[in-house]
């Protein structure tokens, strides 16, 4: 029964192809060719010796330092707190799992513009505002408002690709750990984190990725304010709405840059996994 | 009082469920658990190491209640069917991760790793990565692995069930043998009867959960409680006397049949020899064809298991039971008191202790 079976599905396969099939693979074509060209015009707009001036300009230089640095910050404190938050949503049990999983799901649905305006109000004079400032700590409007934003917005991603790479991980690896001695933390450095290593470089692009292009609730908690919290889509924003264009289309292609360098790495770890 | 006892056991967690086991082991037994797939077993050797926590009941190793100790309190190791090598550590680093909690001197743990290698053969492994190697060598590496603290209890959890029959058999053998130099009590969870005759000096059938029967595998083989023989079809177990080598076969005279194996065994050797019920053709008369034995016999009894016909023949002194389809069965016009032939290849006819 089986062997008569095969041929009929090998028959269809080599049948003439459905005008549905022609459809689906047309429309995947056509959008991607129009995002590609746009993508593609950002880079012919300008001439070179243009976009060279923007790029070594005083503003855009310092927009790029802070950009980095405070991507950086905030990149390395989503990690460190994803981290424990995914493997505890991965492997443990207990009361309020599902609440967090699914305020964890919030942000990914809903406009960074909010997020930045409840960060607004979190972190401004009505609730934690005044005691963050009597220990000299403040947030709204300063460098450290943009990490902080930087930071709630790449976080449940974050949460979500190491979460993942934890429940890859079968958890009788660590059983077996347990069993020759070793206790959980032991068993978690030695085993857990060794083998998520590449999920974990991979979450940590696609964060580093999502921390540089925060502009919403950057703009909102930090400010966009000229040369002291201005980050590159700041810069970008900015100079649009001076009609300085040279200035936002270079901004926009770095932007471009690193996003591409992100999803570029971040295929190949994904891919070169086990 | 025994080296380990489980009283009363019992734990649900959605899917599988023990109710009431009670267990019994002393120091020094090959213990094995058998029952179909789904029955908890896994989910009680997990119990028993303590990646879960009964609800009920308790478990006793050397006089000491275990039942809330963390798992790494306990010195019990587990192999896995899926052998669970951490793939970022060389086959020597595994092995040796095992050590490193009882052992501190980096030439001692490389002493003791290079003697477990020698036992189980797996010398010219140490610098390989787990993924590298063929799915015997896995085990022998988790085995080594779990053999190497010498813990007071080993846990196996279908070990031999993703490999071939060649693999298995030879891994059984040194299995046995690395259990007899590290002597450690074993629970061996399996749902392959070969296991049971090759191994173990008890078995423990269990089925949804519950304890069926326990004894010595001769006891429990042949007096099945009738449930446990309705729901699983084990192998045909034949024991017998080495007559002859022949060619390249042995000749075994089994419960008044001659057989031929393909197993080597010396003249005189007393055998036991397992056939699987799929692996016997039934036909009408005599046929000429490639497979070494065909046997004479009387049909006793058909019954159903699920969509295939399970035929028990009475042959020589043995009953020995064949899997076939319902459409065969139909055309062959079997029966109960019909002549019948039971044709299996030598290869088919192996011999397991």
């Amino acid at each position: 029964m089986r062997f008569l079976k095969t041929p009929g599905i090998l028959k269809s396969q080599s049948f003439k192809h459905s005008w549905f099939r022609n459809l689906t693979i047309g429309i995947a074509f056509i959008f991607t060719f129009l995002l590609f060209s746009s993508i593609g015009i950002l880079l012919f707009v300008l001439k070179p010796s243009e976009i060279l001036s923007a790029l070594f300009s005083e503003e855009m230089l310092y927009s790029m330092k802070l950009s980095m640095l405070t991507s950086s910050a905030s990149t390395l404190s989503v990690i460190c707190c994803s981290i424990p938050t995914a493997y505890a949503l991965s492997r443990y049990s207990f009361p309020g799992k599902s609440l967090i999983k699914s305020i964890l799901g919030l942000p990914m649905a809903f406009p960074e513009l909010v997020m930045g305006l409840a960060l607004l109000l979190l972190f401004g004079h009505g609730f934690l505002g005044p005691y963050l400032e009597a220990l000299g700590i403040k947030v709204t409007f300063t460098k450290l408002g943009i990490v902080v934003a930087q930071f709630f917005v790449a976080f449940p991603y974050a949460v979500r690709v190491i979460y993942s790479t934890f429940e890859d991980i079968n958890p009788r690896y660590e059983q077996v750990s347990r069993s020759f001695g070793y206790g959980e933390f032991e068993t978690f450095r030695y085993v857990t984190l060794p083998m998520a290593r590449s999920g974990l470089f991979a979450s940590s692009v696609i964060t580093f990725a999502r921390c540089i292009g925060a502009f919403g609730a950057v703009l909102i908690l930090a400010g966009g304010s000229y040369m002291h919290t201005e980050v590159l889509p700041v810069t970008l924003y900015l100079n649009i709405s001076y009609g300085n264009l040279e200035m936002a289309i270079t901004s926009g292609i770095l932007l471009m840059g690193i996003a591409f360098l992100a999803i570029f790495s971040f295929e190949r770890f994904e891919g070169g996994r086990l | 009082m025994s080296f380990l006892e489980v009283r009363d056991l019992c734990l649900d967690v959605g899917g599988f469920e023990l109710s009431r086991i009670e267990l019994k082991a002393e120091k020094g037994d090959y213990l094995t658990l058998i029952g179909p797939t789904g029955s908890g077993k896994s989910l009680f050797l997990e119990t028993i190491i303590g990646f879960y926590r009964p609800e009920k009941g308790r478990i006793i190793l050397e006089e000491k209640d275990i039942t809330d100790l963390p798992p790494d309190k306990r010195q019990i190791s587990i192999v896995y069917q899926d052998h669970m090598l951490f793939p970022h550590m060389d086959v020597f680093e595994n092995i040796a991760y095992a050590l490193r909690k009882k052992l501190r001197d980096k030439k001692q743990i490389e002493a003791e790793v290079k003697q477990i290698a020698g036992v189980l053969g797996i010398d010219e492994l140490l610098h390989r990565k787990p993924a590298t190697l063929s799915g015997g060598e896995k085990q022998r590496v988790a085995l080594a692995r779990s053999l190497i603290v010498r813990p007071k209890l080993l846990l196996l959890d279908e070990p031999f069930s993703a490999l071939d029959a060649r693999t298995r058999e030879k891994l059984r053998d040194t299995l046995k043998k690395a259990i007899s130099e590290y002597s450690t009590t074993v629970l061996h969870v399996t749902h392959d009867f070969e296991d049971v005759w090759a191994l173990a000096n008890r078995v423990v059938v269990i089925r949804k959960g519950e304890v069926m029967q326990a004894g010595d595998p001769e006891s429990v083989f042949k007096r099945p409680s009738p449930d446990f023989v309705a729901e699983f079809l084990g192998t045909n177990v034949l024991k017998g006397k080495v007559k002859a080598f022949e060619g390249k076969l042995t000749v075994i005279e089994a419960e008044g049949l001659k057989i031929y194996s393909s197993d080597p065994a010396k003249p005189g050797e007393e055998v036991v020899v397992s056939i699987r019920p799929e692996e016997i053709i039934l036909s009408r008369g005599t046929v000429e064809s490639s497979a070494r034995n065909t046997v004479k016999g009387k049909v006793l009894g058909i019954f159903k298991k699920e969509h295939l016909v399970v035929v028990e023949v009475k042959m020589g002194n043995a009953e020995i039971k064949a899997v076939i389809t319902p459409t065969s069965c139909e055309m062959l016009g079997l029966e109960p008191g019909r002549e019948t032939y039971a044709v299996f290849k030598a290869s088919n006819a192996r011999i397991i202790r």
